[in-house]
């Protein structure tokens, strides 16, 4: 009975957390981190060059996910190759299928609950800590992302290795669900609260004793202008498919337009 | 404002460490270094500045709060918004005499930090080709069965990309531009339509930023009243950030509760207690 050490493992978990994409192109992607990671595991499960070599095979097969959520699947594998090397009815097919299964789903969670949640909350605290250049901002997101991402992975690893397929219970049962829904309702709120203390849109369009634009504007709704700048891109994004880049160009447009008509003014000289 | 060689070093290495495919690794790299509100204390300890960098990358950092990079495209890459947008923008508010404190400075910044940012799309698909030439060896030592070779591919040989991709870029572009300031200064006045374009360019940017993560987790309109929610905390209550995670909190802890409800209704109130576990 085979059975992987300790230091295996850890040796494995730290060649994912930080190889993932160091080697990152187009065509193989996170491919090379994970072979990477696999090798400490195949080395040691395995006596001969030829069994080592058939069993790397396996994972030059091409691999993208998101990569912090995603070492849940190379926990998982490892789980598997273990398995396999102690001759379970598993074979490198098999792990490329669950790998495969796996990448695109587990994309989507990391895409929106890491990066489109987890980090803008962090980053959106931070900007409040930073907001008049203190350094407080800054050191409470290096120190808060680092530890929470560098003991959740190893989490999710140890746990996918236990766990093998059961692990993306964790992940996509209801009660993740559920979570995963009051955690991005979280990340909303802040987003909110973030484009209205850092979005500044004003109008400089008046017409002496007739009409002050800004001040009706104040007077319906503080920051009416940033709100609808606001929808107005996302409307551009989802509704009309434009990407970000268009959309950032089209800004300038409006921008050079506006200040022609006298809409915008930031009122400077030097 | 000068940038002396050394300094341009400096950042060309924190360049290397910090871009999409970076040597700092995606959590300590990408996520962290490449961040704007990070980059812009570490630019401004390297240039001898750090409220004026924390300011201009907080400003920055707004636009790209949710940068996802879905499938590896990306719309701008960190490395140059970061090293390269955020020290250019310290030298034009400093050589401009504008207030770092000041929203026109926080709208510079913005401004400069996008337009550099499009340069980073091409650094990153530059990296990205250039670690084929060593992906390429490595299938070869796999063939061979040479599995060592895969960590000098995977780990050591992608800094040569980054010397040519992250590296040079920053340091010639560092060194350069901060001399673009006077010359900017001389024929661009701020009271002529381009500087008052550029400005308003910048006060218009970080809409985009939020825009983007809007577009990944509004679903249905009802995700909007969320989102004004929290707008509306901060814009008519004055309600800063923390406050605001705070409050986003306590309406997580109720709609978890609720869903859970949905999950497990059957014997609601029998076993109330065992909800409080899974918190």
């Amino acid at each position: 009975m085979k059975k992987l050490s300790k230091k295996t493992l850890n040796k494995s978990f730290l060649s994912w957390f930080y190889g993932n994409l160091t080697c990152f192109s187009q065509e193989h992607m996170q491919t090379f981190g994970y072979l990477c990671s696999m090798f400490p595991v195949v080395d040691e499960l395995y006596d001969t060059k030829e069994e080592k070599k058939d069993a790397m095979q396996t994972y030059t097969a091409f691999f993208n996910t998101e990569p912090q959520i995603g070492t849940l699947v190379v926990g998982m594998t490892a789980g598997l190759e273990e398995a396999k090397a102690n001759g379970e009815a598993i074979d490198g097919e098999t792990i490329n299928g669950i790998r495969a299964g796996l990448m695109g789903p587990l994309a989507g969670i990391g895409d929106s609950l890491i990066v489109g949640t987890l980090i803008p909350i962090l980053l959106g605290i931070g900007l409040g800590l930073s907001g008049n250049g203190s350094p407080l901002g800054a050191i409470f997101y290096i120190i808060t992302w680092n530890l929470l991402m560098f003991f959740g992975m190893k989490f999710a690893y140890f746990k996918g290795y236990e766990l093998g397929g059961k692990a993306v219970e964790i992940l996509v049962g209801e009660q993740a669900q559920a979570l995963r829904d009051s955690i991005i309702l979280i990340g909303t709120m802040v987003i909110g609260a973030v484009a209205a203390s850092w979005i500044s849109v004003t109008t400089s369009f008046e017409i002496p004793n007739v009409i002050n634009l800004q001040s009706t504007f104040d007077s319906v709704y503080p920051k009416l202008l940033s709100a609808a700048t606001v929808l107005f891109c996302w409307w551009l994004m989802t509704k009309k498919k434009i990407s970000p880049t268009m959309v950032m160009l089209l800004l300038v447009v409006i921008a050079f337009v506006g200040v022609l008509l006298g809409f915008f003014n930031p009122g400077l000289s030097y | 404002m000068q940038i002396n060689l050394f300094q341009a070093i400096l950042l060309g290495l924190c360049a290397c460490l910090s871009s999409m495919p970076g040597l700092g690794g995606t959590t300590f790299g990408n996520y962290t270094l490449g961040r704007p509100l990070v980059a812009g204390l570490v630019v401004g300890m390297i240039l001898g500045d750090i409220q004026t960098g924390i300011i201009v990358g907080a400003a920055i950092q707004v636009i790209y709060i949710a940068l996802v990079t879905p499938g590896g495209t990306v719309s701008a890459d960190v490395r140059a918004i970061s090293y390269i947008g955020i020290p250019l923008s310290i030298c034009a508010i400093k050589g401009m005499g504008l207030d770092p404190a000041s929203s026109t400075a926080r709208d510079m910044a913005a401004a400069l930090g996008a337009a550099v940012g499009t340069l980073g799309t091409v650094l990153f698909y530059g990296t990205a080709t250039v670690n084929l030439v060593w992906q390429h060896m490595g299938w070869k030592a796999v063939e061979k069965g040479d599995f060592k070779k895969l960590y000098l591919v995977d780990m050591g040989l992608p800094w040569i990309s980054h010397f040519i991709c992250s590296f040079l870029p920053t340091v010639a572009i560092t060194m350069a531009g901060s001399s673009m300031v006077d010359l900017m200064k001389a024929y661009l006045p701020m009271d002529g339509i381009a500087m008052k374009t550029l400005f308003t360019v910048g006060s218009l940017l970080p809409a985009v930023g939020v825009a983007i993560l809007l577009k990944q987790v509004v679903n249905k309109a009802a995700d909007f009243l969320t989102f004004f929610f929290g707008f509306t905390l901060a814009a008519c209550m004055g309600l800063n950030l923390i406050g605001a995670a705070v409050i986003g909190g306590f309406f997580a802890v109720i709609n978890y509760k609720i869903q859970m409800l949905k999950v497990r209704p059957a014997v609601a109130g029998a076993y109330v207690d065992d909800e409080e576990e899974d918190i």
